[in-house]
């Protein structure tokens, strides 16, 4: 499987410098849509050129990077169309890999269970076989690398796709189960923006399952084993952002980074839910606000890891696409991201109810978001209202198709449970109702 | 002796009507005077209009149709296109939805065509702004602006300037994108009067809640008439269902009846005008502002702010006009000093610019981070891999 990934690796790279030379780079470095405040090219540039001019770079509300990214690029900016590049690439392979991992752990829980007798009768043509299960790693890498959202985040060169590649190792790390490794991914995904924190839970629940320590709290173990894992994530943290302080001998990366994505200053219109409310609102109401916003995409990790314990991976889908909906400044590099877990659940295909209008919702807005933009901005004959509308739709859209898989996902479940053809107490068909 | 009888009649009569004449030269060239002397100082010599409708789209043309109908109603009163500007934000005539293109009607069943062959807009489309209406009021336009498009009016002009469109409570929304405040627009009166740019002001807008529009005013001699209250909207008159939108506004539809019936001859007043749509027709109370204009209202011609009459006095007689000569004062000649040869600082140093140097990073990481940092990534590997790689290393 080697020699397919790598094609698809050279094909990916192809598209991604032709783009480069060609003159639509600039362009859509420019589109609010693929860019933000937090992770543009040319704010990266300019940090770097007010250091190079003695000033700290987080004076001003220009560069909201953390320290390990002027790291980073103080080194490598005149290559930096082939670090990014590299990240996407590091990210494929990384998906690719722990898809690989999750589909030989899938098949042997499946082997264990049908030898164990515990599937009803009909319900065989609902298992996976390795036949289906040979080539999702190949498409989930696909899924990624050739995703137009993925090239123009990457053209963009936005540093979204670094951190898409911390969380992709970070996934990886946690699949091939060792704790250590993850936590320190996880530390640097969370210092990098504060969102990932909440990949914790799932993160916490697939190492307890591969070690068969029961999700309850009552058993020693599942605590000591909690416990562990989180020492080490915020030991890996602390340390981090200790390290961080010594890159400018300051602590102003904490109000410019964390206190930025937190208390959304800027308002720049883009995909997220964020800026058109903020925009209007009264002043003694935006911390009120700012709470509800930002409590949405902590909250619902809780109520979905007690329902989704048994399946952390899929939780941590759910929850990488709660998060890229949800965040302050969310653009098109982050929903690229979960979209490539998509094949990983291509057998509940025929559970999925809203398949056809989800996709051509995601489509059509994403169409329509440069036209309106233009309109907006350029025409002058349309306002804000008709930007939002879409930004509003798209949301919908994708909220709309993570809670059809979530309704697939269990569905297929309980048919595995409890067998294909459901039958009520009297011997009619019955119906399964997602409450 | 009848005839002799009638002769002597005659003659009497004549002498008479003679003497009578004869009575009336001397008062008659008196007149002549008295009656050129009054002629310039009633009121204003030329008259003007503005006439702005502020909307863009094909459901708003019922606008357009309002300004079109009082351009027409003003042009045949006798204002020439030279005094009149125009101002339309969007082309019904031409829009690509008109059944019947070139037409602008103001009736159900194609009853009247407003647009006509000789309408000249001044501002059409995108030029229809708040900047441009204000600049055309205050007649600070940029030297190149063409007559067409520039309200010359002087201190003894009647400018008759009337708004439609979308608008709210003391403001009036220009093309989607834009507003003018009630306050703005007071504040262009005040302008036009310290400037002297009109004699008489009459201000007619017909848009929701136009009454908010002029309670700001504090200009002297503006009348101004608005088509509903503060908290009521106008309302459109009647749709078309070949057209496909609604024709006209209630308020301009009747205002339009109104001035069909007015010729340039007429005394109708102002009052008649502040009776042109009571509630029962118009759903919302018209209403009017009268309390700066000096003259008393039923004194005011409708034909004063609508039409271009000219007073006409036909005579035979001489008028001694006096001549204003003043004294042409010598001017003194400007002695001519000789200055001296002024040029501009150097903006941009470029010949410096062009040599120099490309600038060297000057920023370092500091030698305690890199160190902190990859030791860091080596305990991570080693710790992940197993302390036996380290003999690889070492």
């Amino acid at each position: 499987m080697a020699a397919p990934l790598a094609v698809v690796l050279i094909v990916a790279v192809t598209i991604r410098a032709v783009l480069f030379r060609s003159s639509l780079a600039e362009l859509i470095a420019q589109r609010v849509e693929v860019v933000s405040p937090l992770n543009a090219w040319k704010r990266v540039v300019e940090g770097l050129a007010l250091l190079d001019l003695g000033v700290t770079p987080y004076s001003g509300d220009v560069f909201h990077e953390t320290p390990l990214i002027i790291y980073l690029f103080h080194f490598v900016i005149d290559y930096s169309e082939f670090v990014f590049m590299i990240a996407d690439g590091i990210t494929a392979v990384a998906l690719y890999l722990a898809v690989q991992d999750y589909n030989k752990i899938v098949f042997r829980k499946q082997k264990y269970a049908l030898e164990a007798d515990r599937y009803p009768r009909d319900v065989l043509e609902l298992i996976q076989t390795p036949k289906d299960m040979y080539y999702i790693p190949l498409k989930v890498a696909l899924f990624y690398l050739l995703n137009p959202f993925t090239i123009l985040s990457c053209v963009a060169q936005s540093t979204c796709g670094l951190n898409n590649a911390v969380i992709a190792l970070f996934i990886l790390c946690t699949i091939k189960g060792s704790a250590f490794l993850s936590a320190v991914f996880l530390a640097l995904a969370t210092y990098q923006s504060i969102y990932p924190i909440t990949l914790f839970a799932p993160a916490l629940l697939f190492l307890l399952q591969r070690l068969y320590i029961p999700v309850s709290l009552h058993c020693p173990r599942f605590w000591v084993q909690a416990l562990q894992y989180g020492v080490m994530f915020l030991g890996s943290l602390v340390v981090i952002v200790c390290l961080s302080f010594f890159l400018l001998s300051s602590w102003d990366f904490i109000p410019s980074v964390y206190g930025f994505i937190l208390s959304v200053p800027d308002l720049t219109p883009n995909i997220g839910l964020f800026w058109y409310f903020f925009a209007e609102m009264f002043e003694h109401f935006r911390l009120f606000f700012l709470c509800v916003f930002q409590i949405n995409v902590f909250f619902y990790i809780i109520p979905l890891s007690i329902k989704l314990k048994e399946h952390p991976v899929f939780l941590m889908f759910m929850q990488i696409a709660i998060i890229s909906i949800f965040k302050s400044y969310p653009t098109v590099g982050d929903i690229a991201l979960y979209m490539a877990f998509l094949p990983v659940w291509s057998h509940l295909y025929r559970f999925l109810r809203n398949i056809f209008l989800v996709s051509c919702v995601l489509l059509a807005c994403s169409a329509l978001f440069p036209v309106l933009w233009h309109l907006w901005i350029f025409a002058g004959s349309a306002n804000s209202n008709f930007y939002y509308a879409i930004t509003l739709v798209f949301n919908v859209g994708q909220i709309l198709l993570v809670s059809d898989y979530f309704y697939a996902y269990l569905r297929r479940e309980h048919h595995m449970a409890h067998g294909l053809y459901l039958k009520r107490k009297d011997g009619s068909e019955a119906t399964l109702v997602l409450k | 002796m009848a005839a002799c009888r009638s002769a002597v009649l005659y003659l009497s009569l004549l002498t008479l009507v003679l003497c009578l004449f004869g009575s009336l030269g001397p008062v008659a060239t008196d007149s002549v005077e008295a009656k050129a002397s009054q002629f310039f100082r009633s009121g204003h010599t030329n008259n003007w209009a503005v006439l702005v409708c502020t909307s863009r789209f094909w459901f708003n043309y019922r606008h357009v149709a309002n300004t079109l109908s009082v351009y027409r109603s003003v042009k045949r009163l006798g204002i020439p296109d030279s005094h009149i500007v125009l101002m339309l934000a969007d082309d019904m005539a031409c829009n690509h939805r008109n059944p019947k293109p070139a037409t602008v009607f103001s009736h159900k069943n194609m009853e009247l065509n407003v647009y006509g062959d000789d309408v000249e807009v001044d501002y059409r489309g995108y030029e229809v702004t708040v900047e441009n209406f204000l600049r055309v009021l205050t007649g600070r336009l940029p030297r190149s602006t063409p007559r067409s498009k520039r309200l010359l009016s002087d201190d003894r002009s009647n400018i008759l300037i009337y708004l439609t469109g979308h608008g709210g409570n003391g403001f009036l929304k220009f093309q989607d994108s834009e507003e003018i405040s009630n306050v703005e627009l007071a504040d262009a009166f005040e302008q036009m009067w310290q400037k002297r740019r009109y004699n008489e002001l009459l201000f007619i807008i017909d848009t929701c809640q136009g009454a908010s529009m002029y309670e700001r005013f504090y200009s002297p001699n503006v009348m101004a008439l608005a088509s509903s209250q503060v908290g009521e909207d106008s309302l459109s008159h009647q749709p078309d269902l070949a057209i496909g939108v609604h024709l006209m506004d209630r308020y301009t539809f009747y205002l339009l009846e109104f001035l069909e019936d007015i010729h340039p001859a007429s005394q109708a007043n102002m009052n008649d005008l502040f009776k042109v749509c009571p509630s029962s027709l118009c759903v919302s109370t018209p209403g009017h502002r009268t309390d700066l204009f000096h003259r008393d209202p039923s004194s005011v011609l409708i034909t004063d702010f609508f039409g271009s009459v000219r007073k006409v006095e036909i005579t035979t007689e001489a008028v001694d006009l006096v001549p204003n000569v003043t004294e042409q004062e010598e001017e003194p000649t400007l002695i001519v000093m000789p200055a001296e040869p002024q040029s501009y600082v150097e903006q941009l140093p470029v010949a410096e610019i062009i040599h120099q140097k490309p600038k060297q990073k000057d920023w370092h990481p500091p030698d305690g981070f890199i160190l902190g940092l990859w030791t860091l990534i080596l305990l991570v590997f080693f710790k992940t891999y197993g302390i036996k790689h380290l003999k690889h290393i070492f």
